[in-house]
């Protein structure tokens, strides 16, 4: 009975281990002695960041971390809001998206950056737009996005359409003319892939096909949505899914950036919507399309202009960050002339720089980007308040639904509204800075 | 039809299908951490063996796999030495102490383990946030014990019911206190009762998602759950083959603890479970 | 007279100073326990109750809104959404996975070589993390390449893949079936030695009489397992209606919102912030659940020899 520990004995070690737990817990972590850069992305994005990281290392002699985020851009935003509320100093520097920044800057969790912060280099609109809140710098854009149509250059001259369609239903009829001569070698073919899962995606994609005239119309009592220009689009997106089958039935609920672009890079598309860092992996070794894919401005409806929502990445610092100074000097690395350089180069990344636009070696390695600065000028962005994000989550539930096909466009989208119009009143902000203490 | 055959045809069946249906996803998932292509079920690709995601997954730091089964296994074993501790002093208490309101006491902790966790998780980010514990193992292990108390007493109190009080009146009559009975007396007798019971809340916390989730934000408090649910992988689209091997890689030691101790552990889920 | 009579009270004075030092012993020896739980589960579950009468959002200053925060969730349709599929998941999984679990335990019940090793197997989805099984199960329905989609082409079952985790139905099911997997070794474990408890001589006396297979277990078996299916289908039931893990994993509480489960529905607003919200749907989760132990407290049976 004697070989038995002693409970007081087994207590001591417990706490003891947790002690040492602890310390090792305290030691082994992120930005015990560094800094440390949140950024998210897909695998290849995210090994480019590590080399920008290693980069600033050596060059600044700051020890810095990367820490690795999911691709997802709804469970970034989740690890950081926790860690901000908590108030951790862990993650010194991150890079929020542009559609969620609102709840960010509204929470005061961004640091000044200071005056002596140059912006004159960047695109002016976005910058007051976004990054500036009460008259302070609190984050820059690292790249700006906006929504492009990639196709196939080689499909469409091979069936005699020489160029991209500049409208909705010029490019339904194409699709659905190349997809069925395509469909003997190429069971799996589709005509056009976006993303339509239930997420931001969804709205990015359905501002484009709304058109200037329609998407989130913002007034002062709330936001209207149930207007023709809206209805049309929901219609149209929902027969290229079921109707027109030129969509395969997994956009509204798998297709996301990363799905859509694996598709269309496999060969297995006509066209692509998405974000120009697609182009860097199109063109790479791997790609089936490498070479074949050309860019254009998205399609216009029948009623207004062409849109392209605007979406990118802003960095930021946190307010309670244990090493502000040397969070800048990051900050400053990352949106410096050369860096934007490299991650337009490897990442495909539109700079936020304007100046960047002008430069030579740049417009001979990515010609396509003359393309881009029009379809810049005609970005729109999502509405910005704080709780955009929950505005959106409506809206994409019913938007998806129509997709599913369990709603009609007309009334989902005035049940969206009516939903989005009782949360504007609850939380009693509208976009007015002031009534935030 | 005869009806000894009738079963025994019945019996093969059913054996064969409680054979095959939990292992086979098992199977699956280590098939496609050793898959070249995670697609291999594709027509037009083949398994092909590779060891590449393993080596990936566990020679990468970036993924940060060991630091979630450092954290893991540390959270879990505190946890479960902790839980079963408390357990056992209040076991004792309730099998050979008399006080009042005893069968309210423990209908009132059974009661509190039905507690849906997502009532818990908001309250307890802000108690961790205000004391500065979010993203420690302290966030976790506390929360962790208090949720195993209420199984980890019950098993506990059926263990000690059935070991015979005369047991106890001879070390009262030699002059020991409670407590020294509980650890020289108690306790040895029902060592394989406490051994189940810390085995359960191992797992237990081994197992948790939401407060992990909620309650840590980076790889230096990280568990595994989390870190599998969030993996996305080093290289290319959805990485299937690190997942499957990262997964494989972490289930592995539960596997092995459950199969050789299922004895235990279904033993102590009964006494958890019935008894109630 | 006298002598009995104080020899009675003595007895009494020292029977109550023994039970007093009882309870006092007894308290030091309970208070580690009453200290975790009042701190780590009690307190919690009231904040949360305490902050469902907030606003308490990140960019404004929280504020005293008493039941706007319930009044705003029963007008969210998502909510109700949620609602239905929770309840409509428990309603659904538990008696399929306690059914199940049934013909498991009767399987296992029986001598034959290579029982152990059965009993073992059935083990493994339980003892993995749910997220892991989320994530296996991810891969398994996959549209394009999962094991799911393979079988069925392979066994002709279907022509066209079946698009799992992309409709409403297919959906639910494949989380039905993937929780299954899960969790029915539970249930199989606590009906096996529910099973295992009937003495073997009621089955001898029962073949005496001459009574058939069919008869044997319908007649005889389930009866005396009942106590025990209720305490499954109660454990169950109260778990089923937190579902969590494989909700995140799996569907992320799509397709179109159709599989989010309540705790996920109020998951997402904590992930936004939106503290007060969050815990007035945890509240309602918290009652619904509650609601159910109550019933679990009544109906089951409990042995207070234990005690």
């Amino acid at each position: 009975m004697d070989h038995q520990l002693p409970l007081k004995m087994v207590k001591t070690m417990a706490r003891s281990a947790l002690l040492l737990a602890l310390t090792v817990s305290l030691s082994c972590g992120p930005g015990e002695n560094s800094l440390v850069l949140s950024v998210g992305g897909t695998p290849s994005e995210l090994a480019f960041w590590e080399e920008l990281v290693e980069d600033f290392e050596k060059e600044n002699g700051i020890p810095t971390e990367l820490l690795r985020q999911p691709t997802d851009t709804e469970q970034r935003r989740q690890g950081l809001v926790l860690a901000l509320k908590a108030g951790k100093p862990n993650p010194d520097v991150f890079l929020m998206d542009v559609a969620w920044m609102g709840l960010f800057t509204f929470s005061g969790w961004l640091e000044d950056l200071g005056k002596d912060v140059d912006t004159s280099p960047f695109f002016q609109g976005v910058l007051h737009l976004v990054d500036i809140y009460r008259g302070k710098i609190v984050a820059l854009p690292v790249y700006l996005d906006a929504g492009l149509l990639y196709y196939r250059e080689d499909l469409l001259r091979r069936f005699q359409h020489p160029l991209p369609p500049r409208r909705w239903d010029e490019l339904l009829s194409v699709a659905r003319e190349i997809q069925q001569r395509m469909r003997n070698q190429a069971p799996r073919f589709y005509g056009f892939v976006w993303q339509g899962a239930q997420y931001e995606g969804l709205i990015c994609n359905f501002l484009e096909f709304a058109g200037s005239k329609g998407g989130f119309v913002v007034r002062e009592d709330g936001i209207l949505l149930n207007c023709a220009e809206n209805r049309r689009a929901l219609k149209f997106m929902q027969s290229l899914i079921w109707d027109q089958a030129i969509s395969p039935p997994s956009t509204f609920t798998e297709m996301k950036e990363e799905e859509t672009r694996a598709y269309f890079q496999a060969g297995d598309a006509l066209f692509e919507r998405n974000w120009p860092y697609a182009w860097a992996l199109h063109q790479s070794p791997e790609s089936e399309v490498r070479g074949k894919v050309g860019v254009a401005p998205m399609p216009a409806p029948p009623n207004g202009e062409s849109v392209s929502t605007l979406g990118g990445w802003h960095i930021g610092v946190s307010r309670f960050s244990d090493r502000k100074e040397e969070a800048k000097k990051l900050v400053a690395f990352i949106t410096s002339y050369e860096t934007q350089k490299r991650l337009l180069f490897r990442l495909g990344w539109n700079p936020g720089r304007r100046d960047l636009y002008s430069d030579a070696e740049v417009l001979e390695k990515a010609p396509h980007f003359n393309a881009l600065k029009t379809v810049f000028q005609k970005a729109r962005p999502r509405p910005i308040f704080p709780y955009y994000t929950q505005v959106s989550e409506i809206a994409q539930r019913h938007i998806n639904r129509v997709l599913a096909r369990k709603a009609a466009p007309a009334e989902a989208l005035s049940e969206a509204e009516k939903d989005i119009s009782a949360l504007v009143m609850r939380y009693k902000v509208q976009g007015d800075p002031s009534t935030t203490e | 039809m005869n009806e000894g055959r009738l079963k025994s045809l019945l019996l093969v069946i059913g054996g064969i299908v409680t054979f095959l249906v939990p292992l086979t996803p098992f199977f699956y998932m280590v098939l496609t951490g050793l898959s070249e292509h995670h697609d291999f079920l594709s027509a037009d690709k083949s398994f092909v063996f590779t060891l590449s995601h393993f080596h990936a997954v566990l020679a990468s730091e970036s993924s940060h796999f060991m630091a979630f089964v450092r954290n893991t296994l540390i959270v879990s074993a505190a946890s479960a030495v902790i839980s079963v501790c408390i357990a056992s002093m209040a076991a004792y208490a309730v099998t050979r102490l008399s006080f009042r309101g005893k069968m309210a006491f423990m209908l009132v902790i059974l009661a509190l383990s039905m507690f849906p966790p997502i009532s818990l998780v908001g309250y307890l980010f802000k108690l961790m946030s205000g004391l500065g514990w979010i993203n420690t193992y302290q966030a976790l292990v506390f929360p962790y014990v208090a949720w195993t108390l209420p199984l980890s007493l019950w098993i506990l109190v059926s263990y000690f019911s059935n070991i015979p009080r005369d047991l106890d009146r001879a070390g009262l009559v030699d002059g020991c206190s409670r407590l020294q009975i509980l650890i020289k007396v108690i306790f040895p007798v029902a060592a394989p009762g406490i051994f189940s019971t810390a085995l359960l809340s191992f797992i237990f916390a081994f197992n948790e998602f939401m407060f992990a989730l909620m309650l840590t934000t980076d790889y230096s408090a990280r568990t595994i759950p989390v870190g599998i649910a969030l993996f996305e992988g080093l290289h290319g689209q959805i990485p299937w083959g690190e997942i499957m091997a990262a997964a494989t890689m972490t289930t592995i030691p539960v596997v092995i603890l459950a199969l050789i101790f299922q004895r235990r552990i279904i033993q102590g889920l009964t006494r958890g479970a019935v008894k109630g | 007279m006298d002598r009995v009579k104080r020899k009675n009270i003595t007895l009494w004075i020292s029977r109550r100073s023994t039970t007093f030092s009882e309870s006092f012993q007894a308290t030091r020896f309970l208070a580690p326990l009453f200290l975790f739980v009042a701190l780590f589960i009690l307190l919690p579950v009231m904040g949360s109750f305490v902050d469902s009468l907030f606003l308490d959002v990140t960019f404004r200053q929280r504020k005293f809104v008493f039941f706007e925060n319930f009044e705003q969730l029963f007008r969210d349709p998502a909510f109700w959404g949620a609602f239905r599929f929770t309840c409509l998941f428990a309603l659904v999984s538990v008696p399929v996975e306690t059914f199940l679990g049934l013909m498991i335990a009767l399987v296992i019940n029986e001598r034959f070589p290579g029982r152990d090793l059965l009993r073992a197997c059935v083990l493994i989805p339980w003892a993995i993390p749910a997220t892991v099984s989320g994530r296996i199960f991810e891969l398994i329905y996959n549209y394009s390449f999962g094991a799911a989609n393979y079988l069925l082409e392979a066994l002709l079952i279907t022509e066209e893949p079946v698009n799992w985790l992309g409709t409403e139905m297919e959906a639910f099911f494949a989380l039905v079936a993937a929780d299954a997997w899960k969790t029915t070794p539970f249930c199989a474990i606590i009906l096996l030695s529910g099973l295992s408890a009937i003495p073997e001589d009621l089955y001898q006396q029962a073949r005496i009489d001459r009574a058939n297979f069919a008869q044997r277990f319908f007649r005889l078996t389930l009866p005396l397992l009942k106590p025990v299916v209720i305490v499954v289908l109660i454990f169950r039931t109260i778990e089923a209606l937190r579902i969590f893990d494989l909700v995140f994993v799996l569907t992320g509480g799509g397709p179109g919102g159709a599989t989010n489960s309540l705790s996920l529905y109020a998951f997402g607003y904590f992930s936004a912030g939106d503290f007060g919200y969050a815990s007035a749907c945890s509240v309602v989760l918290f009652i619904v659940a509650f609601a159910f132990s109550w019933i679990f407290l009544k109906v089951g049976r409990f042995q207070r020899e234990a005690i």
